[in-house]
Order: C-alpha cells, then structure tokens, then sequence
C-alpha cells in the first residue's frame, strides 16, 4: 500500500515536472506500474494479485534487486472499470521512473488501455486470458497466462479424447470473457466435428439459475462446460446444477477450482474437473511457490495471485537478461525467455507475446484441488 | 409439466425474496414518504451482522439473528438522523439523492472493512430441501416465504388495527398536522426507520445462505424489489407481496422460454408495461392532483 | 411553441452572453493549445469535459423542467454507439456520426419523455432506470450490432480538409468548444421562453397549463434537449477515448452523472460544469484513500445534499450573487386588453349548458347553465361546498366533465386542455395561491405573457414590457426582479391576477381572490377589480363575500349543493329567498331551475 508521503511524489511526478528534482530517492529504486482492482466487483482478485505480486517483488529485493536497484510496485486502481483503467494507466503512463507495468486480469480492461500501452511503448505484463488481446498487433502486452483458446482446445480435447463424451453443453456469461469462451470452445469441438447440443449465456449477477440447469438438463447433454467470471454466479448455479439432479461430468474455466468457489459452492463443485494455469502439484515451481505463498498468507495460492507472482518474476529477468531498462531491450529479452519455469508452468513467449500453451486439468476431489494432468498444446 | 412447475416454484422463491426487501421499502413510503435506494444495503449489513455473530463469533443461530435485527433497527435510526433528518423538508429528490449516496457509502465501508470475498451463511435448516414430484422445493425460499407472509400480517396488523400505525399513516400524510395533533412526528419517524431496517436485515439474513454474503448483495436485489413495488402498487402492502412474486415469476418464466441473457429485462419491461398501462399498480394509490 | 426559443430574457436582445461566449471559446481554445497533448491530463479533460455536455442535458430535464431522470449514461452510451459504429463499421465520417448520434438518441428522448405524461417523481425514476438496464443488456447482447461486451475499439477522430482533429490537443480543443457551445445554450434556454415553460412546470404544472404552457409537450422536448446534449458528450467521449465498452455507461454511472448536476447545482449549466470537474477530480484526489475512496465518496453526496441544498453554484452564486440587475423603469408597456374598453354586450363570452361533475357518488356540478357576458363582471357565489371551485376547475380544463358543454366566444371547447382553452383567450387565477416559486416576479408574470396566441408572444422585449406593465397596473413593479416567494401572501396573488392580464384574456376567472386576505388588501383588491371592470374586462369571479361581489358584479349566480339556484341582477339574485337560507344555513324550501 502506498503511503501518504509517496502520494505527494506521486502527484509531482504526475505534472511531468517534478521528475528530475525528486532526486536520490526515486533513483534508488526501479518502478513497475500496476492498474489493479483494488475497488469494484473485482476487488477481491485484486487482492490476490497483490499477494502474488508482493511475494516475488519480496523474494527479488531480498535475492539484490534488479540491476543492483530494489523493484517497487507503483499501485493504481482500475475500480474493476474501463474508464477508471484508462484513468489509472494514464496517471501511471506519465511518470518517466516507470520502466514497465502489470495490467489487470480482466480482458475488457486490458482491452480499453491497449491504445495508451501501444502509445506508452512499454512492456506491460497482461492476465486477461482472451485470445484477441496478443493478437491486436500490440508489440508490448505480454501474457502471463495461457489463453482462451488454449483453455478451451484442452477442455475440448479432454472431454472428448479422455471422458469420450460428445454431446456438449456449454454455459458461459456474456461478457467479453464467458462469450470468447463459448466462441473458443465452439471452435475447438467443430475441429472435432461436434456441435454443442446446448451454448447457453447468462448475464453477470444472477440471483437464480434454474431456468440454464433446466436447460442443460433438458437438452440430453453427457458433459457440462462452463465459463463463469463471478464465483457468486457459480456457487448459485453449482448448487442448483446438483438439486435439480444434472449429473453429467463438468469441466470448467478456471474460476470452478479457485479458493472462492470452493469455499462458496462446497460439495456442490465435488467431482468436478476444471481448467486451471495453476495447480501446486503441476511442476517443483508451482509446489515451491504454493508452499511460500501459504507461508506468508495462511491460506492457498490462488490462480489471481500465481500469475502475478510470475509477471515479477519475468520483468525481474527481462530487466537483468537486457542489462538495461530500454523498452525495446526489455521486450526483446521477455521474447527470448524459453523453458523458464514459474508457478503457472513452463514460459516460452512466442512474438505474439503469449508465455504459455498448455493448461492443468485438476479434480475437485472433496473440496481439495488435485492436479489429474496437464496438456500442452503446439500452437 | 414437471419443468413448468420447478420453474412456477423457483420464481415464487426468487419473487419471495424481492417480496420481502419491498416490504422495507413500503413501509418508509407509507409512513415517511421516503424512496430509500439504500433498502437493499440494510439487508447486506444484516447478513454481515449475522455472519459476524454466528460465523465469527459463535453465537447460537436464532439468538443471533435476534440480535443481528436488533442492531439493523438502531443502525435504521442513525441512518435516519443522518441521511433523512436533515432533509425532511426539501422534498423527495434530495433524499432520493442522498439515499444513493448512502447505499455507496454503506457497501464501499463494508468492502473496505471486510474484504471483498463473498461468505457463506448457513441457512435455519440442515435440509438443504426435498423433492415433491419431480419438483425441487429448497427449504430456504419455502422459510422466505412462510416469513414474508407473516411480516405481511404483522405489518397489516399494526398499521390498520393499532394506535401506533394510525400515527405512523398520519405522519406520513401530513407532518403538520399530524404534530398539531400532538403526535411525536420524530418519534414516528425513528420508529419508521428502525423497523424498516431490522425487515431489510432479517431479509439479508434470510437471503444469504442462497445469494451468499457479499458487498454487492444489496444492489443485486434492492432494484428490482423496488420494480416489485411498483408493480405491486406504491405503498401498498399486499401490493409489494404480489408484485414480487409476479416479478420473480415473470423472470423465470421469461428466461425459460425466451431468453436468458435477457432475463433482466423482463422485469424492467414488465415494470414499464405496468407504469404506461396501469400506473396505479395491482393495489395503489391513485395518482391525482387536485387544483 | 416550434421552434426553440431563441433569447427572451429581461432587457436583452439575441447578443447576450454571446461575447461571454466568445471569450470562453477563446480561452479554452487557447488552454488546449498549452495542455498536456498526452497522458492522465489530457484524459481527465477530456473525461470532465465530455461528461460536462451530458451533465448539461440534466440541468435541462431536471433543474429546469424538474423532471427526474437517471438514464443520462445510456443517453452518453447511444450517443457514443453512434459514433463508435458510424466511424467504425460504416465507414461514416465523425462529424457525420456526431449528429445522427445526437438525432437517433434525441428520438429515444422524446420517447422516454412521452412516458412522463401520467407519471412524476419516483415513477419517472423508475421507469428511466428500466429503460438504463433494458439499454445495457441490449449493448451487451445483441452482439451483431453492437459487438457486444468487448466493446469497439478503434474509434476514429475526425479529420476535416486543412483540420486534424486527431491530435491529443486538437481534439481536446473540440471538446471544449462544444462544451462552452453546450454551457452557453443551456444558459441562454434558462432565460428563453422554452426555459421559462419547463420552469414553470417544475414549479406549478397546474398554473403552468392554465397560462397555455402544453405540459406534455414541453416535458418531451425536455427530454429531448437532454438526451440529444447526452448524446453529444457521448459521441465526443467515444472519440476521445476510442475504446467503449457497454459496461461504461451502466445505471451506475446515470447515478454519477446525477450526483454531478446536484453536486454543483442543478438550476445553472455552470453548477453542472463545476460538479461534473469536482467529481471527476474527487475519486482522483481520494486514491490515497485507496479502498476507502468509494466509501467517502458515497460520504460526500449525503454531505453535499445536507449542507449545499443548491450545489456549490448555489453557494458561490449567493456568496458574490446579488448581481445588480438592471431597473426596468421605462420598459412598462401598455396593456392592451385595457383599451378596449368594451361596454358591456349582449354578445356571450362563455357559455357554459349543463354541466355536471361527478366525483364517485358525489354529485358536485348537476346540470348548471351560465353565460357571461361579453364586458361584464359575472359572480359566482354560494355556500362552502356548494361546488363552485370545481365550476372554475372544470371551465379551466383542469377537470373533464361528466357532462355539459363549454363555449369560448361561440366555439366550443369541452373537449380541449386547460392550456388549449388558455391559448383559446381564457385566463384564471387560484384560491389557494400557485405561483412558479422557483422564479422572479417578473419571470411568473413573463409566463403570462407568453400565451401561444398572445400578440406578443413571440417578441422577447415585447414580452418584458408586457409582463412589467401588467405589474404596474397592480402596484408590484418594484418588486419585478425579487424571487416570488418573497412576497406577502395578497401580493402573490396581484402577481398571479397580473400574469393572467400580460396574456391579454378575453374572460378572466378569479377563484375566490380575497380569501385569506386581511381588511386592508380586501379593500386594494376591490379598488383593483373596479380598475378592471372599469377598463370593460371580462371578469367571471367566485367568491363568498358578499360585500366584494356585491361591488363589482352586474350579474350573479348562486350555485347550492351543485345546482343553480338563482341567478340574474345582483339585487334580486341576493334578496331571492333561496339565496338567503342557503346563506343562513337553513334548508332551502324551494327547488329551482
């Protein structure tokens, strides 16, 4: 958290004059700007991320900073708004002390700044999983995350390849992340040559879903896909999926294996299988951050917090590989970042700027994730 | 037919819900005048007032939501000291705006307070509900609506049979004269509010083992029970109940046969039809000004 | 009322505020030369002052015309559509966009505005909320159109022959010029006759139709003005910020957008101005706050309407306001109807044949016939209850009757409004004062002036001396320029008796003026109704005193129980045996016609 008297540089450096004469303090250290949500609907993921974040800025200092400087994180928030994000950037895109930034999970938000990032020419590290983001023709966003298509092609392949189901049901929410989604996993099961029998959206913030299960138990599917973006909407619908006695596999986006969820839905989500970047029995990496991660925080590493962790880690590479802050130098060396281990799994950033290509199926086995598999895909 | 009737009962259970923070909002028209768009927070700090006594605290379930509604109705006279009190004399929009204010301040304190993970409540019953037919009856909208019926009654009974409903109508009416007339006008007006405070929390409390404990809980329902009282006839009673229901029904009907990503839609449509069709509401006022 | 009005406030002419504007459109144009041409800067104001033209549509719909509305952000979020598609999908150049931006949401204006016919107050809250939500599910779903929830990004600024409005302090440079566009229309609307009508119905919808205001109509222009002004700050937002998305313009932000227009003051676009910067800048200077921002945000909107009750203009406007209005001596203008002086005629005026009001059960008019004639003074008397005020109120057109037909001047007008029965040469005043509170003296009378087919109607300083000469007739115009409010009560209604003389009536209704009089103006209000008759006005007047009626009236009526009992010279009419017992309270023995 920022203080008082770090709001006060803040705000000088903001007018753009104030740069040179804050003198030796600002020198002392290498900045990353952050637009999170601290306020807003996603504010809870914005803790997480904060918790991930501080962890790998903590582990970097104390390993001797980067380039012989400590990394700080410079915070702003997002207010889980497209306004506000670009409002947060902006204040952030004006400070020359900045080298690079952490942008938010959520992709309309990643969307509504991109213009400003193109404009700042600085690496912006990225979790919002929809697919289009790398693919804008934006050289400095940087994924830390694999993205949608990655998530979908592996549920596609593990529901048809593994489970040897094909009659589909999909349930997504209609923004911009649950209907890429849908269009992703539509797309991986035609390379298939299914047709979901079933593709069913919902609007955010429902206080019921009996008339979607009703749907999906109505339309003789054998396995239930879904993309929820808030856990209070699928610990509603979770709940009613098992009353209303659909008992078909389920394999979820992320969010049905995060600590949330399974602390809202309980025994309603056992059994069920989901995607997730995470999982702590994936790889040494992830068992090693998960394990730090419960040590300062008392409670699981959660898949808001594992990317950030990693987005630290990378620039803290990137920055030492380039030997320089220079944003083309700092951009070229997050490219040539192969094999690299971090707790989402192993990072080969393609031009696009994607790091990561395969997804972990996990189980909920009574209310513990457990890592069932990982399936990486050749783009 | 089976599917039908899980729908009928689901949109009873969801309309019970609206029903119930409605049956707040009617009471502060009736007897303030107010439209109170911070309703629906009542009930989110009613569910954190339980989630700290129960959950937190370890206090026996009914003796703690005793004590959760007891504190909603005095944190409903603080609120009235603070957001209406001052403005009782400057018509209805200044206190619209300063309700809207305070429904951000409530819910942005709470975040800042207690974080932004949604909580679970447990409900009253350890059944989570039981299967008649093919229809699934969840025993938390079942208990929703046997409470909502009996507010109703309750409300009915004070304000047309005693002493004290008379004054609170006739300080709604007419402030002047009901003080000429040596009724304690602020008295009724604490009363109002406290009252319709500890109704939004028990609605909170009663709400939260299904919508969960959450900041946003309050605006998740708090709109459309106000659609339902419109619906249902302003400041009518038996209004808010069956504006409610109607609403909750028509949304999950809606959803069902045309169209889920719309299914809020139906509602506010619903709303619309009724307020160019039938302004008056099922049971309500007529809206008329004299010369 | 067609076309907008153009200026018609007190002594001015079509020039004023403009070199005001002028300057203003000088010195932003100048400010964005030097701004920040990149960066948080710019887009804060660019955010502050695209939001300012939307905020300015709701000192419109509300300050002036008083009508709640919180649907402004959808009203932002058409606008912004319009342009984002229009330069993105279908090729059409921005300032092509902008307009149909501002037209197609205009019409959805009008539309809302027709929903505001039967209801007010919460009602309208809520049926422009469900308009808000129905407006953010159709953005979000109906994706072929709309693209959904991603939102469009690459929205196109405009570029003109020899004029790129690209760059960062280009476009900041049109931000702002329609941002002193958007201030100085909906100031100058305040003083124009428009301006005046939607006052009026803010203050008094009732007094506003009887001085030939069309309610109706002039709420749906309202809400026309205010979604087209919406629409402009959207488009202009969408080009700023070339990326929207439907979540930017969710009831939420309606709220914001409210909070904005009464933070600085609903009754002035520079309240508007000043509130939209404050709380664009507020959630900016609270980020120390961090969590707890939105929470002292949410503290700040209940302190502002506790202790700022007309915004922080209102404050700075009372702080350094007494502006020195000019003295209108020298403006008064004759009144024309008191040249006439008609003697009286034979020729009816207003007919009334058997007209009857039922409320319920309740038989409060039963088949009563009167005719005044042309030039006379005609009263109406009778016992309290006896159905009198609802006479005037059906006559007016404020109550339709149940049966019976009214005649003005030969045509029949039982079917019409009260505001078309007003532009038809009927005029009244009230028994319990309405007056448009909200305004000056001179202002309320101005309203009177105004009626659609008075002959000055449509001239702004014919407007002004009519208005100032109808006070001098009645003694006020000293107090032309002080807020009505501030009058006594008989003064009041010389204010009122004065705004239905500026609009020239051909048959004035008084109801019951000399109630709640003392001695003094009983006796000032007598001089003044024999002034009247003396100048051959067509005066039809209700009252219970008799003495006063007795003064002026050539001919009476006596209405008991909501029958005619009497009627004819007042001699006879007062010494009629009927008259007298229902007077004295005693049952009348005789039935009559």
């Amino acid at each position: 958290m920022v203080t008082l008297s770090r709001r006060a540089t803040l705000l000088g450096a903001g007018a753009g004059l104030a740069l040179r004469t804050t003198g030796a303090r600002a020198e002392d250290t290498l900045k990353i700007g952050v637009v999170s949500p601290l306020t807003g609907p996603a504010a809870e993921s914005g803790q997480f991320k904060q918790n991930g974040m501080q962890l790998a800025l903590d582990a970097v200092n104390a390993a001797g900073g980067v380039l012989g400087k400590k990394l700080e994180l410079v915070v702003e928030d997002d207010q889980t708004t497209n306004p506000g994000a670009v409002l947060a950037f902006s204040r952030l895109a004006g400070r020359d002390d900045i080298v690079a930034f952490i942008g938010p999970v959520r992709s309309t938000q990643v969307n509504s700044m991109a213009p400003d990032v193109l404009k700042a020419g600085k690496v912006m590290m990225i979790g919002g999983t929809d697919p289009s983001l790398t693919h804008l023709g934006n050289p400095w966003l940087f994924r830390c995350r694999p993205n949608d298509t990655y998530s979908a092609q592996v549920i596609a392949q593990f529901g048809v390849k593994e489970l040897n189901k094909r009659k589909w049901a999909v349930v997504f929410s209609t923004d911009t992340f649950g209907s890429n989604g849908n269009k992703a996993l539509t797309a991986a099961l035609e390379k298939e040559g299914i047709q979901p029998v079933l593709a069913q959206g919902y609007t955010n913030q429902q206080a019921d879903f009996t008339p979607v299960v009703l749907a999906v138990r109505q339309s003789g599917a054998d396995i239930l896909s879904s993309y929820f973006t808030y856990e209070n909407d699928l610990g509603v619908f979770a709940r009613q999926v098992r009353q209303l006695g659909v008992r078909i596999p389920w394999v979820g986006s992320p969010s049905i294996a995060n600590t949330t969820s399974l602390n809202l839905a309980g025994p309603a989500l056992y059994g069920t299988y989901g995607v997730s970047d995470f999982s702590a029995d994936a790889s040494p990496a992830a068992k090693a951050y998960a394990e730090k991660y419960q040590a300062a925080y008392k409670s699981m590493p959660d898949i808001q917090s594992s990317w950030a962790f990693d987005a630290v880690n990378i620039l803290a590479m990137a920055i030492n590989a380039a030997k320089s802050t220079d944003p083309q130098a700092m951009r070229k060396a997050v490219i040539a970042i192969k094999g690299y281990g971090g707790a989402e799994g192993e990072y080969n950033f393609d031009e696009n700027g994607d790091g990561l290509h395969g997804y972990n199926i996990v189980r909920n086995d009574n209310g513990k994730i457990v890592f069932d598999r990982h399936i990486e895909l050749t783009a | 037919m089976s599917l039908f009737l899980q729908l009928l009962f689901t949109g009873f259970g969801i309309g019970a819900i609206y029903a119930m923070v409605s049956l707040g909002f009617v009471l502060l028209i009736r007897a303030a005048n107010v439209v109170n768009f911070a309703q629906g927070e009542f009930s989110m700090l009613g569910a954190y007032a339980m989630l700290i006594l129960f959950a937190g605290l370890g206090v026996p379930y009914l003796l703690a939501f005793v004590l959760s509604v007891a504190v909603m109705a005095v944190f409903g006279m603080v609120f009235a000291g603070v957001a209406y009190w001052p403005l009782r004399h400057r018509g209805q929009l200044p206190v619209i705006i300063s309700t809207i204010g305070a429904s951000i301040l409530l819910a942005n304190a709470v975040l800042a307070a207690y974080g932004p993970s949604p909580q679970t409540l447990p409900g009253m019953f350890d059944n989570p509900g039981f299967e008649v037919g093919e229809v699934f009856m969840d025993s938390q909208y079942l208990l929703i609506l046997a409470v909502a019926a009996l507010l109703v009654l309750l409300q009915y009974l004070v304000f047309e049979k005693t002493m004290l409903g008379k004054k609170l109508q006739a300080t709604s009416q007419d402030k002047e004269m009901a003080s000429l007339l040596g009724i304690p006008v602020a008295v009724m007006v604490l009363i109002t509010f406290a009252y319709s405070a500890a109704i939004g929390g028990i609605a909170g409390v009663l709400v939260a083992p299904i919508l969960f404990v959450s900041t946003g809980l309050g605006s998740l329902i708090s709109l459309k029970a106000f659609a339902a009282n419109i619906i249902g006839g302003f400041g009518s009673i038996p209004g808010a109940i069956l504006g409610g229901l109607a609403l909750g029904i028509a949304e999950t009907l809606g959803a069902a046969y045309i169209s889920v990503p719309y299914k809020d839609a139906f509602g506010f449509a619903m709303l619309l039809i009724f307020l160019l069709l039938r302004p008056q509401g099922l049971f309500g006022e007529r809206i008329a000004e004299k010369a | 009322m067609t076309r907008a009005a153009t200026a018609s406030p007190p002594q001015s002419n079509w020039r004023r505020g403009v070199p005001g504007a002028l300057l203003a459109l000088v010195a932003v144009l100048a400010f964005a030369a030097v701004a920040p041409a990149e960066g948080y800067y710019l887009n804060i104001l660019m955010q502050a002052s695209t939001y300012a033209i939307a905020v300015a549509g709701l000192v419109v719909v509300l300050g002036y015309c008083g009508q709640i509305s919180l649907t402004q952000a959808g009203f932002l979020g058409l606008g912004a559509y319009c342009v984002a598609l229009g330069t993105v999908d279908w090729g059409l150049p921005f300032f092509v966009a902008l307009p149909l931006g501002m037209i197609v949401t205009g019409v959805f204006g009008l539309v809302l505005g027709l929903a505001s016919l039967r209801l007010g107050g919460h009602y309208l809250a809520m049926v422009t909320i469900s308009f808000q939500q129905i407006l953010t599910l159709v953005l979000t779903n109906w994706i072929s159109l709309t693209h959904g929830p991603d939102g469009i990004s690459g929205i196109r600024r405009p570029v003109l022959p020899g004029l790129d409005l690209t760059g960062g302090r280009a476009y900041l440079g049109l931000c702002l010029a329609a941002l002193v566009g958007a201030t100085f229309f909906t100031w100058r609307l305040k003083g124009s006759r428009l301006g005046r009508a939607m006052q009026g119905v803010r203050d008094n919808e009732i007094a506003a139709s009887t001085c030939g205001v069309d309610i109706f109509r002039i709420k749906v222009v309202a809400f026309g003005i205010s979604a087209a002004l919406g629409a402009l700050g959207g488009g202009l937002f969408a080009g700023a910020f070339a990326y929207i998305s439907p979540d930017q313009f969710a009831f939420n932000e309606s709220v914001v957008l409210l909070t904005m227009a009464l933070l600085g003051g609903v009754q002035s676009p520079f309240g508007a101005l000043l509130g939209t910067c404050f709380l664009v800048m507020l959630p900016e200077w609270l980020r120390f706050l961090r969590q707890a921002y939105l929470a002292v945000y949410g503290a700040a909107v209940i302190l502002i309407m506790v202790f700022l009750p007309d915004g922080v203009w209102g404050l700075i406007a009372r702080r350094f306001g007494g502006r020195g209005r000019a003295q209108t001596a020298g403006a008064a203008g004759e009144l024309p109807l008191l040249d006439r002086r008609a003697q009286p005629s034979e020729e009816i005026a207003l007919k009334v044949a058997g007209l009857s009001k039922h409320f319920g059960g309740l038989k409060a008019l039963d088949g009563v016939d009167l005719a005044v004639r042309r030039g006379t003074v005609h009263a109406l008397i009778g016992p309290n209850g006896s159905g009198k005020t609802t006479f005037l109120n059906v006559c007016s057109g404020l109550y339709r009757p149940t049966a019976g037909s009214i005649a003005l001047a030969g045509t029949d007008v039982t079917g019409m409004g009260a505001h078309q029965r007003t532009q038809r040469g009927l005029a009244r005043t009230f028994q319990n004062i309405r007056v448009f509170r909200g305004m000056t003296v001179l202002e309320n009378v101005m309203i009177g002036a105004e009626r659609p087919g008075n002959d000055v109607w449509r001239n702004p300083s014919g407007v002004v001396s009519r208005a100032v000469g109808a006070l001098q007739f009645v003694g006020l115009e000293d107090a032309a320029h002080l807020p009505v409010g501030a009058l006594s009560y008989g003064h009041q209604r010389y204010v009122e008796i004065a705004r239905a003389l500026a609009g020239s009536p051909d048959v004035l209704l008084l109801d019951e003026p000399a109630a709640g009089l003392n001695l003094t103006e009983k006796r000032a209000l007598g001089e003044l109704l024999s002034r009247l008759k003396g100048h051959g006005l067509t005066i039809l007047i209700i009252d219970h005193d008799v003495k006063l009626v007795q003064q002026v009236a050539d001919h009476i009526t006596v209405l008991n129980f909501g029958k005619r009992i009497a009627d004819g010279a007042p001699g006879a009419v007062l010494s009629h045996p009927d008259v007298v017992a229902a007077y004295l309270g005693e049952p009348h023995l005789h039935e009559v016609a």
